[in-house]
């Protein structure tokens, strides 16, 4: 509980500095989420160069629409992970990246592929930590799919000929998973 | 309760807290959350996980990333203006050539303008001498017009005269003005043969009647007056043709109202003159 205080009121301090546009946010804010922020980007974007771009877009939307940013709907790190995902999204479907990374889609295929026949997953090219692939796998490919392909959950549950019910329970049930790991 | 906890079974905080809701679910889930207490502390719980997770995910960007980063960031001037000058510069680029395309277009437009209102104005004026001119023109040609036509009614009546003078068929019977109108004067022809008469204006000098009266040509046939018609000051025949009559011992004229009258109005009588053939 301790802790968990502490985390709170450092975050609203960060949220009232940030909005204050106060420059001693921008290093607390690198500081604390820019490699968090920067895993979420890498699993959607596996071009390092690219991925960076777009931390580097999400830092300078986060900074610009700190307005923008309502604690009572949610934490600091939700609001700004889903700007990175949503960066990232927007970067996976432009047209130029689309273009210049025809091979890479191949190979991710051929990953996902891997995953569903349950070949063993080398999670380190894809900078995961162990503790992931411990998910079941039914789990963790809807998971996946929504968290890091940038797939909404109604194009998962067509991907995968799911009912769209199921999608949510079995993202439900990996976010449990996860709960259980953390809490 | 039952509620609650199947709409938090149901998956729906886990695609709120993933952003994969419509701005009108999560309007709904945080409607929902701030009733009751246990979705939004499930919601909490959802996030904190989602967090721990991508903590545990992390990947250091390289430190060149970070001072890029946070020198763009710690400078919001800067960074207006380092963000901003690449695609600024560009489109000064090509808009100073299309502005100063624009630009001659513009003065050229003016000095086109310039000429066309000098030009309109030069033949706005060439326009209305011309138009005085077709005026005057046209007054001209009127009066000769009306010169040839009185002349042409002149000649066919003095034609007629000539004529009159030349054949024994027709009598002149001269009328001469009375008391009234002393100057006033007249010739009447009288065919001997058929009994017809005509009069002629080129061979009458009347007195000048208003707009609502006309002359009216009388036979005097033993003691009584006998109607020979009605004729105007204008007409557009020199020689024009009365009633015939059979005998007659004298012919006058008198100012009667428009259409004639019965009976001769004796005291308008203008001319008179006494016949024989």
């Amino acid at each position: 509980m301790a802790t968990a205080k502490k985390i709170s009121l450092s975050e609203e301090e960060l949220v009232n500095a940030l909005k204050k546009q106060d420059t001693i946010a921008i290093k607390a804010l690198y500081d604390m989420y820019s490699s968090a922020l920067f895993g979420v980007i890498s699993r959607i974007i596996q071009h390092t160069e690219v991925a960076e771009d777009v931390l580097q877009e999400t830092f300078l939307k986060i900074w610009n629409s700190a307005e923008s940013y309502d604690s009572s709907k949610g934490r600091l790190f939700t609001w700004m992970m889903n700007v990175a995902r949503n960066l990232s999204i927007d970067k996976l479907r432009s047209k130029d990246f689309k273009n210049s990374n025809k091979n890479q889609d191949i190979e991710n295929n051929v990953d996902f592929i891997d995953q569903q026949k349950k070949v063993s997953f080398n999670a380190d090219t894809l900078g995961l930590k162990e503790m992931v692939t411990t998910l079941k796998p039914d789990f963790k490919n809807v998971l996946d799919m929504v968290y890091f392909k940038g797939y909404t959950h109604v194009e998962t549950a067509e991907e995968l000929n799911l009912p769209l019910g199921t999608v949510k329970t079995r993202v439900r049930m990996a976010i449990l998973e996860l709960r259980k790991k953390f809490n | 309760m039952e509620e609650v906890k199947a709409y938090i079974e149901s998956g729906i905080l886990e695609l709120y807290v993933l952003g994969q809701l419509s701005a009108q679910e999560c309007y709904e889930v945080e409607a929902m959350a701030a009733k009751h207490a246990e979705i939004k502390a499930e919601i909490l719980a959802i996030e904190l996980a989602m967090e721990s997770y991508a903590l545990e995910n992390a990947i250091t960007p390289s430190a060149e990333l970070e001072n890029q980063i946070l020198s763009q960031l710690s400078s919001p001037t800067t960074e207006k203006i380092n963000a901003e000058p690449k695609i600024v510069s560009l489109y000064q680029g090509t808009n100073d050539a299309k502005i100063k395309t624009l630009r001659f277009a513009l003065v050229a437009c003016l000095a086109l303008l310039v000429v066309s209102v000098a030009a309109l104005i030069s033949v706005y004026s060439k326009l209305n001498s011309a138009h005085d001119q077709i005026a005057s023109l046209s007054t001209q040609r009127d009066q000769f017009a009306s010169t040839v036509s009185k002349l042409e009614f002149t000649k066919a009546g003095m034609e007629n005269r000539i004529a009159m003078t030349e054949t024994d068929e027709w009598a002149t019977v001269k009328l001469a003005g009375v008391k009234n109108s002393p100057k006033a004067k007249m010739l009447v022809y009288w065919n001997k043969n058929n009994k017809n008469i005509l009069i002629n204006y080129a061979a009458m000098d009347l007195p000048k009647t208003d707009q609502s009266h006309e002359y009216q040509l009388w036979a005097l046939v033993d003691g009584k007056p006998v109607s020979l018609g009605v004729f105007s000051e204008n007409a557009k025949e020199a020689v024009k043709q009365m009633e015939t009559i059979e005998k007659a011992q004298a012919f006058a004229v008198t100012i009667e109202p428009m259409g004639g009258s019965q009976n001769p109005t004796m005291e308008k009588m203008i001319v008179m003159g006494g016949a024989t053939i």
